[in-house]
């Protein structure tokens, strides 16, 4: 790190670090690029809480995702990335310098990475809040513990739900899944929900919506859904919900960065966003495909961007004049 | 001053290596509650906590007042073992 006028100045800040900032990092510190990266949640992000990671390529048998993250983040720092546990609250346009108001104080980078990712989404459903760690839950592999021989429900019907449900049936004595639709996980998870399905530890129950969590003494009793039409009960000791992810771009608001409709980080076909000096890569950007795989490569792909605009080469993204608009991942 | 800090875990918690790391960080020394081998003590961990979740850290000071943290939350357990 370069100290001019007690300003503490980076090549390259880095908000957020999961698989695709852990593989720029890995990247740009293997070229002397002084890196900084922060984290206000998990290091690794969602993959950390994964339980089973099956389609990283390299890992045939698959990787429990809190390893898989761990790997990341010490070959990340054996190349010299620095690590810092804390939040930016906004970034800000100086021209050649992006100062990142941070909870260390004032940082100043010559360019930026955002990949801050995704977190779950709420239903949205009265006793969702009030019950929040104590029956509702979003983090199988935190809170799956508490339930041991009893009965569970879990919302959604996409890879996440599917997966973490699987994952719930070691814990579980049954499982009640609510799916909105139809699921919308991959095939080969479906195939693999039949075995518990047949084992009667889970009943899938489609077309059924989730419309309210209810207690009493402090704990979740029931989940009160919707299927064609008709009220349905299910009663359950705890609930947890996978409905999809919101990007994490709220300090993005203030930032004046463009944004989806959705939320999700606007970039050119370069990964840079409307602010000249800023890249976004992974989950967080709009158009990406929310996987592990495709996050590391668009990590890997803007490290190369970024040395290239820090060594002021004449790039694609210095001299773009095409409008930042969403396009598909890496 | 922080007397001794206890931090209830499972095998697979992310939040929790987090709040570990952290303590690592500031040179703060720690035991752990594994619920995956004591689960005889989940009921301690709720009673303290109030919460069905992980991690829970329980910082002691040396006039024996107590703070729960619950889950990774750097807002509260930074001032808590400062």
């Amino acid at each position: 790190m370069a100290d001019t006028d007690e300003k503490k100045i980076h090549d390259v800040v880095m908000v957020g670090a999961g698989p695709a900032a852990l593989t720029a990092a890995i990247y740009t510190t293997r070229e002397d690029i002084d890196t900084l990266l922060f984290e206000r949640g998990v290091v690794g992000g969602l993959a950390a809480i994964t339980d089973m990671v099956d389609n990283y390529p390299g890992f045939p048998d698959g990787i429990e995702g809190l390893t898989l993250a761990e790997n990341l983040r010490k070959q990340a720092e054996r190349f010299g990335a620095d690590i810092e546990l804390g939040e930016v609250m906004k970034i800000i346009d100086e021209g050649k310098l992006k100062k990142l108001d941070t909870t260390s104080g004032d940082i100043y980078a010559k360019a930026v990475l955002v990949a801050t990712g995704s977190d779950y989404k709420k239903i949205g459903v009265p006793g969702e809040q009030e019950y929040y760690a104590r029956g509702v839950h979003y983090c199988a592999t935190c809170d799956g513990a508490f339930y041991r021989d009893k009965r569970l429900v879990v919302v959604g019907g996409g890879n996440s739900a599917f997966q973490e449900a699987m994952f719930l049936t070691r814990f579980a004595s049954h499982i009640d899944m609510l799916v909105r639709s139809t699921p919308k996980a991959s095939d080969i998870l479906q195939h693999d929900m039949e075995k518990y399905i047949k084992e009667g530890k889970v009943t899938l129950h489609l077309g059924t919506t989730t419309d309210e969590i209810v207690g009493e003494n402090n704990q979740v009793t029931k989940v009160v859904g919707t299927k064609d039409g008709k009220k349905v009960e299910f009663p359950t000791d705890g609930v947890f919900v996978f409905v999809g992810l919101k990007p994490n771009t709220q300090f993005l608001e203030a930032s004046g960065i463009e944004l989806d409709e959705i939320g999700f980080v606007k970039t050119n076909m370069h990964l840079e966003t409307s602010m000249k000096g800023v890249f976004a890569a992974g989950d967080v950007r709009s158009g990406a495909t929310m996987q592990i795989a495709s996050a590391a490569g668009e990590g890997a792909t803007a490290a190369l961007i970024i040395r290239e605009f820090l060594e002021g080469r004449k790039t694609p993204q210095s001299e773009a004049t095409e409008e930042v608009a969403p396009v598909p991942a890496a | 001053m922080v007397k001794n800090i206890t931090i209830f875990t499972t095998n697979t918690c992310a939040y929790c290596a987090m709040v570990k790391k952290f303590l690592d960080m500031k040179g703060h020394s720690y035991d752990v509650v594994n619920l995956d081998e004591q689960p005889e003590r989940q009921a301690e961990a709720l009673a303290l906590s109030g919460a069905l979740t992980v991690p829970i850290t329980v910082v002691t000071k040396q006039d024996e007042s107590r703070q729960v943290v619950v889950g990774y939350n750097l807002a509260k357990l930074a001032p808590a073992v400062a």
